[in-house]
């Protein structure tokens, strides 16, 4: 049997001849990430209608305990000083929880594309690069390569690069990781049932054998750790490394 | 149908991801944070105003048992006042009707003891001349003549003075 696990389809592509950027491929990520940004949208747009002063609703409730929650984590994390980033760090964190979470419907996460993970990474890296040269100049900055002595430059240098790639890999592989996974656990139950009921002698085995019957419910079982879990924990992880880095950088 | 590589970094992805993130949090805000923020932030508004309002109708009420103790104490203070006059007049009072009784009293007895005299006088005035004529008429039927009352007047003024003195 063979299993092939592979990228992100291509659903059509647009010819740009653009250098560097190439053609415009509209990918399953791309599109899923779309169908993302709907759910949490719609979410929204259902959490807040009809919005009450007093006597709230459940719904009500539930919302506003999210905005809470996320003032407590960004200004809990970084300070009084960064509450217009609440917006970006929710953004963040919902994107890539409903993108991790939504492989349980049979979707392909946008985030077990790199791209989407290096997107985010890079657009946080210039966020903590913009606030350390903020906080300590751009002298400061370059400065700050060099600490504590200046053979460790190159050192610094790496790990300053390191942060963003660490960040996009660490997601990117534990979503990847958990799809190779539960690829292979699918592949691996349909033989272990096609070999279990070939058992069965005559006709009857024959056919039973083509039903990968094991596929139903055990999947289920280990998707609990390998989608729940892991996708819960990762954009948590995300969140939380860009909200520290972001405070580091403005410490100084 | 075409297919990327597993692991591979798409550059048109790469940029529409970051659009997307951007776009993701303008609509967060948009559609999370801002109705709720402002719903919270009308909560809030309305109950500073009911603190506020509690704390005002606290020292209106401080105020008003302020002014009703005041306005106590003034009556208590007037009450004494008047008590305290009307106690002073009524000594005043009672020790001038007291003055003018003793002295109506003192009066009445002046002018009664005036009319005692007077009538004791009177009286033996009327005693003294019936006396007088008894006296006469007496010595006339003892000496069998007449005797002049008026010449014997004079001897009997005399004596019954001697009488009067004695009685």
């Amino acid at each position: 049997m063979e299993v092939d696990i592979s990228g992100a389809r291509v659903f059509f592509t647009i010819h740009t001849n653009i250098p560097v950027l190439g053609d415009l491929q509209i990918s399953e990520t791309l599109v899923v990430s779309w169908l993302v940004m709907i759910l949490i949208t719609g979410l929204c747009i259902w959490l807040t209608h009809d919005l009450k002063v007093e006597n709230i609703s459940k719904r009500q409730a539930v919302a506003e305990m999210l905005v809470e929650t996320a003032n407590k984590f960004v200004i809990g994390n970084m300070g009084e000083a960064f509450r217009y980033l609440i917006p970006f760090v929710a953004a963040l964190f919902s994107t890539s929880l409903v993108s991790n979470l939504i492989s349980l419907v049979g979707l392909r996460s946008p985030t077990a594309d790199l791209s989407t993970e290096a997107a985010w990474a890079v657009v946080v890296f210039v966020m903590i690069t913009w606030q350390k040269i903020k906080t300590g100049g751009i002298g400061g900055y370059f400065k700050g390569f060099t600490q504590p002595i200046a053979i460790l430059t190159p050192f610094n240098i790496l790990s300053e690069i390191a942060t963003p790639i660490s960040m996009a890999c660490r997601h990117f592989g534990n979503i990847l990781s958990g799809i190779v996974i539960n690829s292979l656990i699918y592949a691996a139950l349909a033989v272990a049932s096609s070999a279990l009921l070939g058992l069965i002698p005559g006709l009857v085995g024959d056919i039973l054998a083509q039903i990968p019957i094991l596929d139903v419910g055990i999947p289920a079982i280990l998707s609990v750790y390998f989608d729940w879990f892991t996708g819960v924990m990762q954009a948590y992880i995300f969140c939380m490394l860009t909200t520290l880095y972001i405070a580091n950088a403005a410490e100084g | 149908m075409e297919v990327q590589n597993l692991v591979s970094l798409i550059p048109w992805t790469f940029v529409a991801q970051i659009c997307n993130l951007f776009i993701q949090m303008y609509l967060i805000k948009r559609f999370l944070f801002k109705p709720i923020n402002a719903i919270l932030e009308k909560r809030k508004a309305a109950a500073d105003a009911e603190i506020q309002e509690a704390t005002k109708a606290k020292e209106e009420a401080l105020a008003m048992k302020a002014d009703y103790e005041q306005n106590m104490l003034e009556a208590k203070t007037k009450a004494n006042d008047i008590l305290t006059t009307a106690q002073k007049t009524a000594t005043v009072q009672s020790e001038e009707i007291l003055r003018e009784a003793s002295q109506q009293a003192a009066s009445i007895k002046a002018k009664a003891e005036s009319d005692i005299a007077q009538e004791k006088r009177k009286a033996v005035n009327e005693i003294k001349d019936e006396i007088g004529s008894m006296a006469v008429e007496i010595a006339g039927k003892v000496i069998e003549r007449e005797i002049s009352e008026d010449d014997h007047a004079k001897l009997i003024d005399e004596f019954i003075a001697n009488v009067g003195e004695s009685a």
